[in-house]
């Protein structure tokens, strides 16, 4: 024993000894473990409020089918998009039904058409009449190179909360408001300094330089571009330089009404709560999250199209997508897609999904459910659901694109360099921002080329 | 990739945070050191603990900490200050146009306890009787600080600073959080690694982020060597 121990450390120190062993006991331990064979097709989800809400619909449907099983499993968002691209590049196991949202979606379009990882669904959506039943905005998401490969969950089309308790309690009507200009002036009297250090303590929309899920909304309402119908970056659209150099003069310098919160934090609803800002960009989703994570707000706000840019402008912008994928390799194509069809097609499971989590259906037949038009105690008594769904069709297109992400994130980077640049210079004339911006912009525009002409499948495919 | 204006900028940030890490992380290290080596200090061990306790707890945590600290309005910093001083403004942007500063505090507060330590220990092996042999020749407290200490702990200074260059050209996780999962305002907080991650794992260009990460590495290896031979020649003189 003396010897085998003296053989040993000749070699390796006790602390490298001792590693050694604990890293073999747990191989050792995590081969012998019994291995619980999943039974059923496996269907990747990774929302929380997805998962429960489609577990008894596939313990109802395994009990209908005995033979053609569904295994629901939940992963963390980040865990499905490294297993799901991993499986796409490198063959490893991927379930044959798959639920990303958009950005993850949008990372399995980067390579050539023959190569995306997604079944290609266009014929079937098409000879199903499936176009026709779904509200046609939730298509772009997930249509690349004119090919749909994913059947969407949603909408998510943006309104305006406001805080209704402040807005009535100084007697302002907001039925006047058509604009983003009318709603400044006439929300104006509530910006005030209510402590007497000389700034306002109160703003009118929560928006900021620093916040690119704003200002992707924003643009997206004001009808800018990110990428054109080819994909193709448009950041340097002269629209994008004019929307930027308006934007920054409600961040900063004397016609400011804006105000930074965070976004999904605690001191964020705090903030809200406290009533610092009047009004705020407010997904489907999102309002159901604040009635999750921020209940003291109910019954102080209302909800209300999104102000035009211009006078008949748009109403509404979008943010955020989910779809329902299958593996181009799957074996049950017929079963993932009977299931697809009907879990996203299910009146109960929309209504159900409206309850917990505000999201209304993209099916259009789905929309007279009477749930929709419910009373709803977070917002005054007003029906959310018929207002989001009213609004539902006029909903921007936006890209499927991969670069998506990169090119939101550079259109905040051209906003807060602007910003810099007004604060810097004191300049807040709207005409000389957006000479600037339009340079700032160019920059954007040859940097995101760059970036996107290393990728030659999405460039030459038409 | 040398013609990426992007990657210039990582580069810059990091050398930028690296530069203000080493500057201020060792001589506050170095001075805790020196405090607590001091002879007849009460509670030296508490005191050790309560400075190298942040090491414990990882990048993230000191990250979720500082996040709400640097916060506009209701940040503990902003506000604080706007209390004592109201000329302040109360919306200080820390995390825009002050990011690296930020960076470089919250990596303060974690780090300066850690290298403490190194030195404590190092400062322990210095030999007293140098010490006494200077102080009996006439030399003062900063002659035998400058002429004794220093040179005794020259290599261990040497290996700390080694391991905080390469530490913060490797930094990502405080930078990532704190700017919540983004490079921040017009790339201020954009890092060569967090780079290297955005081009793998948002883009999905793997061929440019592994290119990136080949140049990282050479380039430390090329510190490492560089402190080596300076090292060399210090110890030969």
């Amino acid at each position: 024993m003396k010897t085998l121990r003296e053989k040993l450390t000749r070699y390796l120190s006790p602390g490298a000894l001792i590693i050694l062993f604990l890293a073999v006991v747990s191989v050792l331990t995590t081969l012998l473990l019994p291995r619980k064979q999943a039974e059923g097709i496996p269907f990747w989800v990774s929302a929380q409020a997805h998962y429960q809400a489609y577990k008894p619909f596939v313990a109802e449907w395994n009990a209908r089918h005995p033979d053609r099983k569904i295994n629901l499993i939940q992963l963390h968002a980040t865990a499905l998009e490294r297993r799901m691209l991993s499986g796409f590049l490198a063959g490893t196991p991927v379930a044959d039904l798959i639920e990303p949202n958009s950005t993850t979606a949008a990372k399995g379009f980067a390579g050539p058409l023959s190569s995306v990882g997604y079944y290609d669904l266009t014929d079937h959506i098409k000879a199903e009449g499936l176009l026709e039943r779904i509200n046609p905005p939730s298509f772009a998401l997930f249509t690349t190179r004119h090919r749909i490969f994913g059947l969407p969950h949603d909408v998510h089309p943006v309104l305006l909360a406001y805080r209704s308790d402040l807005v009535e309690a100084a007697g302002i009507d907001v039925s006047t408001i058509e604009t983003w200009d009318d709603y400044f002036r006439v929300m104006s009297p509530l910006m005030r300094d209510r402590d007497g250090d000389g700034r306002p303590d109160r703003y009118l929309l929560e928006a900021w330089d620093s916040n690119a899920i704003a200002i992707s909304i924003l643009l997206l309402q004001a009808d800018g571009k990110l990428l054109d119908a080819q994909d193709r970056p448009a950041l340097n659209d002269p629209r994008n330089a004019h929307i930027l150099a308006r934007l920054v003069t409600w961040f900063s310098g004397p016609k400011r009404v804006c105000i930074d919160i965070n976004q999904d934090s605690a001191i964020g609803h705090r903030q809200r709560l406290d009533g610092q800002v009047i009004g705020c960009l407010l997904p489907d989703w999102r309002a159901g999250q604040w009635k999750r994570e921020n209940p003291g707000l109910a019954g102080k706000l209302k909800l209300m199209p999104l102000p035009a840019w211009e006078k008949g402008g748009r109403r509404t912008s979008g943010f955020g997508g989910t779809m329902l994928g299958i593996n181009r390799h799957t074996q049950h194509f017929d079963t993932c897609w009977e299931f697809a069809k009907e879990l996203y097609f299910s009146p109960r499971l929309a209504e159900q999904l409206f309850r917990d989590t505000n999201i209304i259906t993209p099916v259009k037949a789905l929309w007279s459910s009477p749930i929709f038009d419910r009373p709803d105690p977070y917002f005054n008594g007003q029906a959310s659901g018929r207002l989001y769904i009213d609004q539902a069709p006029h909903v921007p297109l936006r890209s499927s694109s991969p670069y998506y992400a990169n090119a939101v994130a550079n259109i905040a980077n051209a906003v807060s360099e602007l910003k810099a640049h007004a604060d810097r210079t004191r300049t807040f004339d709207e005409a000389a921002l957006t000479r600037v911006a339009q340079a700032i912009l160019d920059r954007a525009q040859y940097a995101m080329e760059r970036e996107v002409s290393r990728n030659l499948f999405l460039l030459q495919e038409p | 990739m040398l013609t990426d204006p992007l990657f210039w900028t990582a580069a810059f940030n990091t050398a930028q945070y690296t530069l203000g890490s080493l500057l201020i992380q060792l001589p506050v290290a170095l001075i805790l050191a020196l405090l607590l080596n001091r002879p007849g200090l009460r509670g030296r061990g508490l005191l050790r603990l309560t400075f190298f306790a942040p090491s414990l707890v990882g990048l993230p945590f000191v990250a979720m900490l500082f996040a709400p600290i640097f916060e506009k309005r209701t940040g503990l910093i902003n506000a604080g200050l706007h209390h004592f001083f109201p000329l302040w403004d109360p919306e200080f942007a820390w995390m825009h146009q002050y990011v690296m500063s930020a960076l470089i505090i919250a990596a303060l507060w974690m780090y300066a306890g850690f290298n403490m330590v190194y030195f404590l220990a190092a400062l322990q092996n210095v030999s007293k009787d140098l010490l006494e042999a200077a102080a009996i020749d006439g030399a003062g407290p900063w002659q035998r600080f400058r002429h004794v200490t220093l040179p005794d702990i020259a290599p261990v200074a040497s290996f700390i600073t080694l391991l905080s260059t390469i530490g913060s050209f490797q930094m990502f996780e405080l930078s990532f959080i704190l700017l919540n999962n983004g490079p921040g305002p017009e790339n201020r907080g954009l890092t060569v690694m967090m780079y290297l991650y955005q081009t793998g794992f948002i883009t999905g260009d793997l061929g440019y982020a592994s290119a990136i990460g080949w140049v990282l590495a050479v380039t430390l290896m090329s510190i490492a060597l560089l402190q080596r031979w300076l090292g060399r020649r210090h110890e030969e003189r």
